[in-house]
This record gives structure tokens, sequence and C-alpha cells, in this order.
């Protein structure tokens, strides 16, 4: 415990020292490597209705983990198609539990869902994706990313080969997403993508993606179904998927500053275990994921930007602004104030 | 005259015709009879007439909302009728119905003399040994019996009479354009047309019909120049037709304030927001249309109801105006967006007219029977799906497009059963005597 | 290390403190408040309020440097030209025959009225803007509020701050509620990150998401408003109500008996006040104490209140968190003399129900019961939100009371449009003394088009709730506060003319009569068959003629016969 506060005061100390002087400016090694300078994550269940309890399970999974990893909750967009967690169903209010011994509440007490119930559609997920969100759409509800960002998208659902379903009512099509992702390549919109997808005959969903810098995942391969991983008797449906459980598994023993690579987390799920297999894709992606850490896309790298110009911290001048307020309150007195009348008498009255 | 105990029998019809409708109107079956999606549409529902007036009254515009369809013109009258003699109203949709059931009686009248004649005229052309084809002067008798028997007895008739749906009155505009069209008065017809169209838009093509027999009944009183007077005849009448139009648009507009009603009326009917199931074939299609291809199909299906038969048809029936008018009636009814079962008795009563043709039709069997069908199995599948929630819309949509299809094999038999006719008086009846077996067909 | 994390921080706070107090020339206040009142059904009512009052003028600009005011609230008000703002996120439905009136009446789902400032332009565009950044502010789909669920009532709802002028104005109002939205903790997280001491320190600690939505009913609040700054009122302040209301129900929580404590209803003990409040004060009610089930509470409380409002007479016990030397969790609990014994339940002068009638999915109705149990007539605005899709009959409005049908004094009706506006009715009606009135409408269930159904279409469709404006004459049952007041204190011994209650009834639920989803090309392709039907023989009929033929065999058919008779003559040539 000590130690830990006497590493933040350090760090705090460090970054106070090397904010104020303006000599030294060495870039601490991890920094150039890493090549990306931001985070994203776009966490999307596309299932609703109760029996689908468990994909809701699998996204607040991995958004608990990119959370606890650092990624905040500005930049991740969380969809999610059906309330699990208040669900009249629901046994215990509030929570998502990821394991029948209620191990790990994934829902949590601090979650902020981007879009959740009808708002979980193809067209919202594309137009999220590229960035042709329409006008007043909220930050929280767009990915402002750049080229700079590695951006973990994670989809779960049921789908079909070259398709995932959304809310049962529409899909979108591997040919789609992949278009979606070549427009956001073009657009500058990410640095990597880590595409992860927990569905049937998930493979087939990364297969037409023909844009650079993109390592796939998906748990299973075409013409494997993904299996879920148990029942809790309590809520009375499966309530993970094999995938995710094994994949939360591992993360739950990642540490922000964890060396683990990519490499292993996508050795995560072997066949024995998850009973589909795993597919991976990996000739989009251009490192080897053995020297990739797994914090390049489920941790986040602080927006720090370092400048070599000094900024002159001083106080701003407020002699405009006081004049101004100045003015008003001296305009003030003749206002007529009052409450407006609560009721309608008036109608009554004739 | 020997139509004098005819005219009696058809009086008898009448009271029985009227008593029905009364007896039902004061019954507990009125409310049913009322409610059923085939009778009345949202184009025609008393309900709605009923709302419509009420917002009137209110000092609402029932035109800013949704559930308001009739003309500027008819929400003044029925709003009169409404707060002034509510108790008269069903006395009034009787008496409408009953007033359209005479005036399609003396249409069919002056037409069997004018088919009589026509035949007479053109007797020496016609072939030898198709004697048998000719009207008699007794076959003319019946005809317009009939005509008022299928418009007086016609369940869809009376259901749509006793449900109180603004078709009577459409009914009752169309008859009287059958009839002054066929005595040749311009500018009665023209009026009568432009009030029709006024109400429901598509009988606007009747305007053909009207101008072919407008023009022949000039020509014929008259000895100049045939071919001119035709083409000047026919520009009058349209220009009349228009101007008269014009007029109650410009009436309607002025009785309540402003153009919104267009939007409300006929862009209900162009549009076809509403999707209620009806007996048409827009509802479903419609419903399942794809967003992106509406505007084109709706365009394609209201041509389709209107202007792509119009100008062949007129080709060639153009001999036969009333045979024309009374098709595109029947098809206006299949293909219309909001199409009720008044609509279509309408134009089953008037086929009697064309009695002499019925030897030559040879879908009679299946398009009756397809009639009961549908007609006994719509309310059942409409109940299954509705109330009993055991059925789904795709039921009530095969029946629908069951009654259309008999609907469609009805008027294509009789056009072709018009055709055969036609070609056997020219080229004599059946032909066997050279051994080979020959057969009719087109091409 | 406690200690010094714990010094380092509110060293930082101060030093904030200081810096924003220097900063800032404006004065601002938070009060932090808890009522819990136990209701004679043997449920426990507890209301949170967080009140910010900041002494400001309520202009764009005031809200660029913020203190205690939540700046991402301030900057969406600012930038919407906002005047007043009224959120509530509720699950469940406030029962006002058994539980009295609320504090603040929610309807079940979200709701959301804004009031706009007159120099804004285009009203519309700008509320669905507004209703989009609070989409994402508070994870609710606000996003789907546009013109087409939107209403400007004329009476029902009115400024509940100051406002400049006497005449009000409805076209500046907007109204809509979503009644599907469900409230979970997904919409508590960003709430409570707008208060100033967000869930780390004071009442808020006690709002633990396990525990909020294990109520019978709970309502997160957000209302916003300039108030007066002084009693003469010449200028004004803005202030921000955050509340929550939650019904416990101790018969499913409590452990055999009746007994209450804020451990057992919050999960947690309270660890002390937020350091930024002025206020930090727990009421509780204590005149069920008398008339009802005997309790006792522990510790005992340093003060206790008597209030007389409208008529009625009510005791508070009033704990002031700040003055209490806390060490460790505090507690207070409840503890009744015997176990499960309920008051009688008195009902409140007005409440109303409401339900749909009709079977099948062709025609329905929809009815509202209002009750009125006061000696005298009560005038009430009646105010129904119709959705588009279900079309109302304005002339089968029925207003039924006792059996007798009675004429409204007033009626304001806005047809619906499909897909662009909502029924609008309003009806301000005088309910007869001791009496129930029934006001029925007419609708007729609508076919919709197969995109525009919801992906679980067969759930239903929701109509928001309805609702019922009055002023009632006495204050029995009557807990909101008034309009001169921003904090609970200032509802003791409050006595005024009137006390408006806005009561919302039940949202409704319609099942829809739904298409085939799985068959539009099918339908598609058998209409244009139909149509082809047509068109195929009225082409044939009207572009050929009739030509006679020789009647020709097909071909297979002759060469059938040919090998036939050939068969036979052969048979006949070898006998």
């Amino acid at each position: 415990m000590a130690n830990r506060i006497i590493n933040m005061l350090l760090i705090l100390l460090l970054l106070l020292v090397s904010s104020i002087s303006t000599i030294r400016r060495s870039v601490p090694e991890n920094f150039a490597r890493a090549g990306h300078t931001n985070n994203w994550a776009v966490l999307v269940d596309t299932s609703r209705f109760w029996f689908n309890y468990r994909h809701v399970a699998n996204v607040l999974s991995i958004y608990r983990s990119v959370k606890r990893l650092g990624i905040p909750d500005s930049q991740i967009i969380l969809m999610v198609a059906d309330d699990m967690a208040c669900n009249p169903r629901n046994p215990r209010p509030a929570t998502v539990f990821n394991n029948a011994n209620q191990h790990i509440n994934v829902y949590g007490d601090d979650v902020e869902v981007d879009y959740r119930g009808y708002e979980v559609t193809v067209e919202n997920f594309v137009r999220l994706l590229t960035g042709r969100s329409p006008p007043g759409t909220p930050r929280s509800k767009q990915l402002l990313t750049d080229e700079g960002s590695n951006v973990l998208v994670y989809l779960t659902g049921h789908g079909g080969d070259g398709f995932l379903k959304f809310q049962d009512s529409e899909e979108v099509t591997s040919q789609e997403l992949a278009d979606a992702v070549e427009q956001m390549w073009q657009k500058r919109r990410y640095h990597e993508i880590f595409f992860m997808i927990d569905t049937c005959q998930a493979a087939s969903l990364y297969e037409k993606f023909y844009s650079p810098n993109i390592l796939s995942v998906a748990s299973s391969l075409v013409g494997e179904d993904s299996l879920s991983h148990h029942v809790d008797p309590a809520i009375g449906v499966y309530i993970i998927d094999r995938y995710t459980y094994y994949a939360l598994d591992f993360l739950e023993r990642v540490e922000p500053d964890s060396t683990k690579t990519m490499g292993e987390f996508l050795a995560v799920c072997p066949k024995r275990v998850c009973i589909s297999t795993v597919g991976v894709r990996k000739d989009l992606f251009s490192r080897d994921p053995h020297k990739v850490l797994i914090t390049d896309f489920f941790g986040s790298l602080r927006p720090v930007e370092l400048t070599v110009s000094g900024l002159n911290v001083t106080a701003i001048p407020r002699t405009q602004n006081r004049t101004r307020r100045s003015q008003k309150e001296r305009e003030v007195p003749d206002r007529k104030l009052q409450y407006a009348k609560q009721f309608p008498t008036f109608i009554f009255e004739s | 005259m020997k139509s004098q105990p005819m005219d009696n029998l058809v009086y008898l019809e009448y009271a029985v015709a009227g008593i029905i409708r009364y007896w039902l109107i004061n019954s507990d079956y009125k409310q049913t009879i009322g409610d059923r999606v085939e009778i009345s549409t949202s184009l025609n529902s008393w309900r709605k007439v009923t709302e419509g007036a009420y917002l009137y009254s209110e000092g609402i515009n029932p035109y800013v909302g949704d559930n308001f369809h009739e003309t500027p013109l008819g929400l003044i009258v029925f709003n009169k009728l409404i707060s002034h003699i509510p108790q008269w109203i069903g006395i009034i949709f009787i008496v409408c119905d009953l007033v359209t059931a005479h005036v399609l009686y003396r249409t069919a009248q002056t037409f069997m003399s004018e088919l009589f004649s026509r035949q007479m005229r053109k007797k020496e052309k016609y072939a030898k040994g198709t004697e048998t084809l000719l009207l008699k002067q007794s076959d003319l008798v019946l005809p317009p019996v009939y005509v008022a028997s299928a418009y007086l007895f016609n369940p869809y008739i009376i259901f749509s009479c006793v449900g109180q749906t603004t078709t009577v009155f459409a009914n009752l505009c169309l008859a009287f354009t059958f009839l002054l069209m066929i005595k040749g008065q311009r500018i009665a017809c023209c009026s009568v047309l432009a009030l029709a169209t006024l109400q429901s838009l598509y009988p606007a093509t009747l305007l053909v019909p009207a101008s072919i027999y407008l023009a022949r009944a000039e020509s014929s009183s008259s000895l100049e120049d045939k071919q001119s007077l035709r083409a000047s005849s026919c520009i009058l009448t349209v220009v009349t037709f228009i101007s008269a139009l014009l007029l109650l648009l410009y009436i309607s507009s002025e009785l309540t304030g402003g153009w919104e009603f267009l939007h409300a009326t006929y862009g209900f009917i162009l549009n076809v927001p509403d999707l209620r199931p009806n007996v048409g074939l827009f509802w479903y299609f419609f419903t399942e249309m794809f967003e992106n291809f509406r505007l084109l199909f709706i365009c394609v299906f209201q041509i389709n109801a209107t202007l792509l038969y119009l100008v062949p048809l007129t080709f060639r029936l153009h001999d036969e105006p009333m045979l024309l008018a009374a098709s595109l009636t029947a098809l206006m009814a299949v293909f219309k967006s909001y199409p009720s079962l008044g609509d279509v008795g309408f134009y089953l009563a008037l086929l009697p007219m064309w009695k002499h043709l019925f030897n030559f039709m040879q879908q009679g069997f299946v398009v009756g029977c397809s009639f009961l069908i549908t007609s006994a199995m719509g309310p059942i599948v409409w109940h299954l799906w509705i109330y009993s929630r055991s059925a789904n819309a795709n039921f009530y949509f095969g029946v629908t497009l069951a009654f259309a299809t008999a609907q469609i094999f009805l008027v294509t038999d009789i056009l072709l059963a018009y055709i055969n006719r036609e070609f056997s008086l020219y080229h004599g009846l059946h032909h066997k005597g050279s051994g080979k077996t020959t057969k009719l067909v087109l091409e | 290390m406690m200690v010094v994390l714990h010094t380092i921080f509110s060293g930082l706070l101060c030093l904030q403190c200081i810096s924003s107090v220097i900063c800032t020339p404006q004065k601002d206040y938070f009060d932090e408040e808890l009522l819990l009142k136990p209701l004679p059904s043997g449920h426990v009512y507890a209301y949170f309020q967080f009140t910010t009052l900041w002494d400001v003028d309520f202009e764009a600009t005031s809200f660029q440097h913020c203190h205690l005011f939540p700046r991402a609230l301030g900057e969406i008000v600012g930038r919407y030209n906002v005047q007043e703002l009224h959120i509530s996120l509720t699950e469940g439905l406030w029962r006002h025959e058994t539980w009295g009136y609320p504090v603040h009446d929610a309807a079940p789902g979200a709701e959301l009225w804004a009031w706009f400032k007159e120099s804004t332009k285009n009203i519309d565009k700008t509320w669905k803007e507004l209703a989009g950044a609070l989409s994402g502010l508070l994870c609710v789909s606000f996003n789907f509020v546009d013109a087409s669920n939107s209403l400007n009532p004329e009476f029902t709802f009115r400024p509940a701050g100051i406002v400049s002028s006497g005449a009000v104005n409805s076209s500046y109002l907007r109204y809509s509620t979503l009644p599907r939205e469900i409230v979970c903790t997904e919409n508590l997280t960003p709430w409570k990150k707008l208060l100033p001491c967000d869930a780390k320190k004071g009442l808020s600690t006690l709002l633990n998401a396990g525990h909020i939505h294990n109520t019978n009913y709970h309502s997160l609040g957000l209302h916003l408003r300039p108030v007066c700054r002084d009693t003469t009122c010449s200028q004004m302040s803005v202030e921000l109500r955050q509340t929550v209301s939650l019904v416990y129900d101790m018969v499913i929580l409590g452990t055999g008996n009746q007994d209450w404590s804020i451990k057992k209803l919050f999960g947690i003990g309270l660890s002390g006040a937020c350091p930024l409040a002025t206020m930090s004060n727990i009421y509780i009610d204590i005149a069920l104490n008398e008339t009802g089930a005997h309790f006792q509470l522990t510790p005992t409380p340093p003060a206790v209140i008597t209030s007389t409002r409208g008529g009625h007479k009510s005791k508070f016990a009033v704990y002031d968190i700040k003055a209490l030397d806390i060490d460790g969790m505090f507690n207070i609990a409840a503890v009744y003399s015997s176990s499960r014994v309920y008051g009688v339940n008195i009902p409140p002068v007005l409440f109303a129900n409401r339900y749909i009638i009709g079977y099948g999915q062709e025609r329905g109705g929809i009815v509202t019961k209002l009750h009125n149990g006061h000696w005298q007539a009560l005038d009430v605005v009646y105010l129904e939100n119709i959705p588009w899709f279900i079309p109302l009959y304005l002339h089968t409005l029925k207003i039924v009371a006792n059996g007798k049908e009675i004429k409204p004094l007033l009626k304001r009706f806005i047809p619906g449009k499909a897909r662009a506006r909502p029924y609008y009715l309003e009806v301000a009606l005088r309910l007869p003394a001791r009496s129930i009135t029934e006001i029925s409408l007419e609708f007729d269930y609508v076919f919709l088009k197969w995109q525009e159904y919801p992906p679980d279409a067969n759930h239903g469709f929701y109509i928001g709730a309805a609702v019922i404006t009055s002023l009632l004459p006495v204050g029995r049952n009557y807990t909101g506060l008034p309009q001169d007041g921003s904090t609970i204190t200032s509802s003791f011994n409050a006595s005024r003319d009137g006390y408006l209650v806005q009561l919302r009834t039940e949202t409704l639920i319609i099942t829809m009569p739904t298409p085939d989803f799985s068959m539009p090309y099918n339908v598609i392709c058998l209409t244009c068959t139909v149509i082809a039907l047509a068109f195929g023989p009225l082409h044939n009929i009207t572009t050929k003629r009739l030509r006679l033929k020789n009647k020709e065999q097909n071909y297979v058919i002759r060469w059938f016969k040919s090998k036939l008779t050939r068969s036979s003559e052969m048979k006949e040539k070898q006998s």
C-alpha cells in the first residue's frame, strides 16, 4: 500500500517536473514503441430477450476488463440491446454475473451504456464506426477516433455464415462490416483494430476484411457453433459463452503494467475447453502478435501530449469579464420577476 | 307500353329492399356491419365522418389530423345532417341507395333500347346464321330489372348501405353519371362526374366514355362534319368537366378556409398512408414494401388503377362506351387504394346490361365460387387473426388476393365475351363444317 | 495511511474551494436532504434531494464557470437556450391511493419537459438537439424524442420557476415521455456524477445500485429552474434539484418484522456529510408513530419539528449530519413495538386509474377513473398523451361522474398525424364532490409498415401516462415543496392557498396487429402476380385480334398418336 502511494506521488512529481522543466524531454521508450496515441473500444451486444442473458454478460465482461485496464468510459462505446440487470426476471437487480458462483458482477456499480435497447441497430452501429452520426449526436455516442487510435471492436450475438443478427430483426453482413472498416481506414479513423467476435460461425464475419492493420479473432470457425459455458439455476438461463468466459478469465489476470502479449491472448481458449475452434486472422496485421502488448488494445494510453514549446501559465485576465458582469448587474433591478402561477385557475372561473 | 308491369315489379322490389335495409339499419347488426373492414375503409367509414363533423363543430380543423378524409363539401353536408337531423340519417342512406337503384334501372332501360337500335342499324353487316345471337324485343325488358335487382339485393350493397358508408353517395354520383352520359346531357353529366371525382378521385377516368357518348349524341343529332364535331365536342366536355371540378374545389377551399384538405383527401388516396386491411391489393403490399421502393410502387399501382388500361380499352371499346365505362369502373374497384365491397357491388349491378354476353363467358363458375368462398372466408380469417390470434395477416391477405383475382377474371371474361360475340356476329357462328376442328385465338 | 491520503485529499479540495471562490464571484450553496416516511401500507418512502442553488443569472454565459453546479449540465442548458428543465427516470408506478402523494410525481419510464427562452428560434429543432444531448449525459434513449412524440400542453405544465412576464406562452414548452424506458445503474451512474460530492461522500453514498433497483418504485429526478434570489425577487438564482424517490416494501425486505434502518434500506451506513454541503439533514416522518404502528428511533432524534400545513399536522424527527460527530458508520433504525401492524390507510383526496377496454385488435378504448374523495368539487386539468399510432376519436369522449354525464369546462384537442405528431387532448373538469369520474375515449388499432415495428413487436406498444393536475385545498398526504422553496425544510409549516398535485396515471400497453415479418418478398411477388393477371389478358384483348385457327394438336401428342397407329398397323400386319 505504502509503496503504491509513494509510487503515485513519485509519478505526480515526475509529471510536475517534466511539465515545468523545458530542458529534459526524453520520450519514454514505451511511448515510441506503441505507435498509437489513444485507445478506444466498441463493445456491442446485438441480442435482445432474456434468454440471451449470456450475450449481455459477454459484452459486460469485456467492458469490465477494458475499463479496469484503463480505458475511460468516454472512450468506450457500449451497445447493449436489452436490459438484463434491471430486468424484472433478474432475481438480483442491478447485477449481471458471469459465473454461477457470482464472483464477478460484470455490470458493476459504475457503468455507462451509450446505446441501449432499440438504439442498437445496424444503422447506428455502422454510423458509429464510420463517423456519420446525425447532427446533435452527443459525444458519448460517437467514436471520435483518429489515425493514432487503437480500436477494440467486440461483437457478440447470434450469427450465421456471413452475418450477425441485430435484435433478431435485422442483420449486418460481413461485407457491410468490411466496407465500414475500410471507410474508417480511408477516413483515418484508426491505427490498428483488434476485432473480436463471439457468435456462431464467427470467423465468417472477419473473412471479408480488406483494410490494413486488423487483427481478428473469432470464437468459432465457419461451420461451427459457439457454445455457452454454464447455466445459473437461479437465473434460469445460460449466463456466459465459453470463449468470452475464458477470455475474461485471462484478462482478469492482466494488470495495466502487464507484459502479456496478444499472442498469448489469441490462444486463450483451446479447443478442448471452447469446443469450437478459435479462428484468428493475422494477414492484415503487420506486427507479430507475440510482440504486441495486450494493453495495446485492452489498456489505454493516457492522452498526454508532449510539446517542445513552453506554455506561460498565468492567470487569464478577467477584467473584461468582470466589467461585463457588473454592467449586467446594473441592469438587473429594472426587471420584474415573479413566479408563474402553477394552476390555470382562470379557466374555471368563467 | 310493355314495361308497365315491369315498373310495378321494380317498385315492389324497391319496397322490399327498403324494408330490408330499414330493418338492418335499426338492428344490432348495423354496428357489426359498419365495423367490417371489407365494408368500411378509412375513406368511407361513417365513424370517421362523425369524427370529422364533430371536430368541425368543435372548431378544430379536421384536415390537420389523420382521421378524416372526406371532402369539405361532404364535411359541411354531413355536419349539417348530424347536428340537425341525426334520426333521419339512416333513412337518407336508404333513400340514396334506392335512388341509385332507380337511376341504374333507367340507365339500363335506355342502354337496352340503344343497344337494340344499334343492332337494327348494323344488322345487314352481320354474318348469316347469327340470328340466334341477336337481341329480340323481349330480351330488352328483363335486363333493367336485373340491374335494379342486382343493386337492390346484392348483399355487398345492402351492407354498404346499412354500414352507412359514404360509398352510397359515391355510387349515387356514379349512377347519375352513367344515366346522364347515356342521355347525352353534357353539363349535368360533367357536374355529376366532377362531384364523383371530387369525392373519390378515381372516377375521373370516366370522363373518356362520357365524352365519347356526348360526342356521339351530338353528332347523331346534327348533320355537319362529324369528325371535327366530335373533336370539338370532346374538348368541350373536358373543359366543362375541369371547370366544374375546379369550381367544386374552389368552393371546398372556401368552405374550410384553406387547401389542407387536398392533402388529407387526395394525398391520402394517392399516398396510401393508412395500411388498414381492406379488400384491395394495396394494404399488405405497402405494409411489406421496402421504404426505398415505396414511391416507385405507389406510382406503378396508381397508374395501374387509372391510366394504364384507359387508352387501350378506349381504342378497343369506343363503339361501346357503356361497356368501357363499366369495365373502367370495375378495374377501379379492383385496383383503387381503398376499395370496399360497395364499389364491387356497384359494378356487379351493371353487368346484367350485358346479359347477352353471358353465354360467351367461360369462367362464370370459377368466379362465382371464388366470390362466395372469399366472402365467407374473409370474415372468418379476420376473426382468427385479429380476435383469436390463431392466424396471421397472410391468411387475410390470401383471401383478398383471391377476391381480387376473381374480380379480374370476371372483368377479362366479360370483355373477352364481348369480343367473341362481335366476332361471331361478323364471321358467323361456329365453324365445324370444314371438317377440321378450329378454335378462336387472340393473336 | 488513510489519514495521510485523507488530509491530502481534503487539502486539495480546500485548495480547489479557495481557488474557485476567488474565480467566481457568485455564491452557490449545496444542500443534501433525505426524507424517510413510513407509509401506512408497510412501505417506506425514501426521498433524497440534493439542491444546488447558485446566485447567478440564468444566462448561457453564466454556465461557463461552474463551481458546485455540474458543468456538463450547465453547458447543455446554456447551449440550447433552456429556461427550465425537468427530467425524471422512473421504474414502477407510484400508488397514490395507498402511498399518498410523493414530493415529485413522475410518470413510469422517462419523462422530459423543458421551457425554452423566448429568444429561441426553432424550438422543435432545439428540443430534439437538447434531448439528444441529454441522452448522452444520462444514458437514456432521449434521442427518440422528437416532434412525433412531443406535446406543448397549454394548461397542465406551467413554469415552475420565475418568469419575467406574467403571461405564459406554452409554445415555448415541450413535453415528452418514453414510457418504455428502463432505468438502471447506467442512469444512476451519470446522475450521481452531477453531484458536487459525486457518490464519494455524504448522503449520496447511500445510493447503491443494488439497493435502489430492489425497490417497488424508484425514480431519479433532475429539476432545473430559475428562482428568486431573495424575497424582493429582483434577481434570480439557478436552482438544481436532483431527487431520488424510493419505495421499499418492508414486507418483502423485512425479516419477519417491520423494522427498518438506513443500513437495511441502503445496504450501508452513513459515513458523514458531503463537505461541500451547507446543510445535510435526515428527516423522518414520525406522524405515523402516533396514529399507526408505534416505532422507536435509535439514536433518539436530536430535534423534532411539528409542521402544520393546510390543516394537516405532521411531525418530523431531524438529524443534522453535519452536527453529528460520526465515528465509523452512522445508522438510524426504527424499531417497531409490534410486528406487522399497519395503520389505517386513508386515501388522498384525488387519485386516478387508467386502463384499456375492448378485446381483439380492431377497436379499443381508454378509460381513466378520477376519484375525488373531497367534500367539495375539485377543479382538475386532464392531459392525455396518446402516440400517433393510436388514432383517437374525439366524438367518443365521454365524461361520466357518478353515472351522470358532465360537460368539460374546456377542451383542447389537436388530432395526431402519423409519424409527425401525437394526439393532444387537454380537458378542464370540475369533479363533483365525493365522486368517481370516468373519462373514456375510443381508438382504432393501426397497421404499421413492417419496418416500423420494433424488434419485439409482440411485446406491445406503450401509451404514456395521462397527467392530472389539480390545486388541492387541503394538505393531507401532501409532501410537495412550495413553489418558493427549494429544500425539504421549506415545506414545513408552509401553508398556502392550494397545494398543486400532478398525478401520473399508469402507462398502458397494447398489442397491435402485426404483419408477417418474414415474407416481404412473397407478398410483393404475389401481389404483382395478381396485377399481371389483369395486365396480361387485358393486353391481349386490347392489342390482338380474334382469328380462327385450326386446332393443332400438341406435338408430343401427335407423335404419340402416330406411334400408336403405326404399332397397331404393324400388329395388324403380323396377324
